[in-house]
């Protein structure tokens, strides 16, 4: 889809602020420039520590950035100062965070319906879109089950839907289904992939595993080692539907995955 | 697919509390026992006139139920205790709420409110009296200040133990800063709160007794009063059982109300065998 980025971020860096005694806190992000298409599933991958979770929390406006500048729908929005940050940009930027940030005094439904609530959008067509939401990631019969009653596994799939209950153009994902196991993993990838396919969001989608970047994105950038710059980009051949459990087998994997892991260092 | 912790194992986890629950029950029949064995055996020691028989006890605390002197003089100071509890604890609840985002507010408040924690309320209590008189009023309000602080302290311990993440959630959510009080932090802290409550709670019943000891015609402090200017000791004991059964009977509300607002929390070992 051609035409103006949706979300496009331009020598954005970072460093925190130092404190006294300190030596000047080292940059974490340094000078970092991108653009995300509407409706792209961008992958970026770096090593452990790169600043992909820094990097998103400047996007998701939860968090400033030293210098740069953001740009969403191509009006640009402050970043450097604490208090004209905008958390989540109006509700037209979702986040996913690495830890499932259910509310634990919320039920499956009650913390999937709480974006509805705080937003003024309860009614019964939203709460019918939940619902369908709940049955497509199979959290039925979950419904009234509090978090901690929850495998790892449902309380990412509750904390994915939440998101994507109240559709916000874009979508920031840390790492959702880092600490699974593969099996587990595996089919959250192929239920993401389902509802992207339905709804065409833009995902901007971080891990540090080059196969699953490989898997699910349109293109992946692959950043360095702190500080974070862009080590490269790479557009991904392998067509869609993709098989996720199979996607190691593909022809053009191999040669992308070589290329990738080249660049991360 | 993942299956819930929960569903695994209900038999096996069912059975194990209830064995535990019988057996410590048991345990305390024991030692309520034991603890009226002594008691008695300290009667005999002593005589009646220094320490009533837990039988003598027993009969008067009846025939006071019967015709309706504790019931009366327990419920003035229920009544007392009730009310000091709330009009103490629902400022002390909202005010770490109202400064949450007046840190330099908080920080000149916080000796003067370490000052009044610290204090020891009931020696207020001839104050009070001479302020409020020998009614009710004097005895609400020092009742009233002893929860105060400690209610404070604990509320603002809960607002201070804020998970900032969910708060984040929350407002990338579209979330204001009301939401965010009433969806996240109040939540969050009701834990806080209920453990300030319970800690609170014999203190208003406390607070009230000694306010009644001091001065007054009515309640269980005046009963213990009255019965110790007449030498009657068994009247002092049928009165501090009675006012052990009002904490209980306190304890026993807030567990009602925390279980209902907690149920949400994963219940540990030590709940369940605690029969709840």
């Amino acid at each position: 889809m051609a035409g103006a980025p949706v979300l496009e971020v331009r020598g954005l860096s970072k460093r925190f602020a130092d404190r006294a005694g300190r030596e000047p806190a080292s940059w974490v992000i340094k000078d970092l420039s991108f653009a995300v298409d509407e409706g792209e599933f961008l992958t970026i991958i770096g090593p452990s520590g790169s600043g992909k979770t820094t990097l998103l929390n400047v996007l998701a406006q939860i968090e400033t950035a030293s210098a740069g500048e953001l740009f969403f729908q191509s009006r640009t929005t402050p970043v450097d100062d604490a208090k004209s940050l905008k958390p989540g940009l109006s509700c037209r930027i979702g986040y996913v965070t690495q830890e499932d940030n259910l509310l634990p005094w919320r039920t499956t439904l009650q913390n999937v319906l709480f974006p509805l609530l705080v937003q003024r959008r309860l009614d019964s067509e939203t709460r019918a879109r939940a619902q369908s939401l709940i049955r497509a990631v199979g959290l039925s019969g979950f419904e009234n089950h509090y978090p901690h009653e929850l495998s790892g596994g449902m309380r990412k799939r509750a904390s994915l839907i939440r998101t994507l209950v109240y559709d916000p153009p874009v979508i920031l994902m840390d790492e959702p289904f880092g600490a699974l196991d593969a099996q587990t993993r595996a089919q959250l990838q192929e239920d993401l992939l389902r509802l992207w396919s339905l709804g065409r969001k833009t995902i901007v989608f971080v891990t540090h595993d080059i196969a699953e970047a490989i898997a699910l994105g349109d293109r992946t950038l692959v950043l360095s080692r702190s500080p974070a710059t862009l080590a490269g980009e790479h557009t991904n051949p392998i067509p869609r539907p993709r098989d996720i459990r199979g996607i190691m087998t593909h022809p053009q994997f191999a040669a992308l995955y070589q290329r990738i892991r080249g660049e991360v260092q | 697919m993942a299956t819930p912790l929960h569903s695994s194992s209900p038999s096996v986890a069912r059975q194990a509390p209830v064995a535990a629950w019988r057996r410590a029950r048991s345990d305390q029949v024991l030692v309520m026992v034991l603890l009226l064995a002594i008691w008695q055996g300290l009667s005999l020691a002593f005589g009646t006139y220094w320490i009533g028989s837990p039988w003598g006890v027993t009969t008067r605390l009846v025939s006071g139920v019967a015709n309706g002197d504790i019931p009366r003089h327990a419920s003035y100071t229920l009544l007392e205790a009730t009310a000091g509890f709330l009009i103490g604890a629902l400022p002390a609840v909202a005010l770490p709420f109202a400064l949450r985002r007046l840190p330099i507010l908080t920080a000149i408040l916080d000796p003067f409110m370490m000052g009044g924690y610290g204090a020891p309320k009931l020696a207020l209590a001839p104050l009070f009296i001479l302020w409020f008189g020998i009614g009710i009023e004097s005895k609400i309000a020092l009742v009233a200040i002893t929860v105060f602080f400690i209610v404070y302290f604990s509320a603002q311990a809960g607002v201070r133990a804020l998970d900032a993440r969910l708060v984040q959630m929350a407002q990338v959510m579209g979330a204001n800063e009301r939401d965010v009080a009433r969806h996240i932090i109040l939540p969050g802290a009701v834990a806080y709160i209920f453990t300030g409550f319970r800690i609170a709670m014999p203190y208003s019943i406390g607070g009230a007794v000694i306010a009644e000891l001091i001065s007054a015609n009515r309640g269980l402090g005046y009963l213990i009063q009255l019965g110790a200017m007449n030498f009657d000791t068994t009247a002092v004991f049928v009165a501090l059982t009675a006012t052990t059964g009002i904490v209980f009977l306190g304890n026993w509300t807030l567990d009602v109300l925390e279980r209902r607002l907690l149920r949400w929390r994963p219940r540990t070992n030590l709940d369940i065998e605690a029969g709840s």
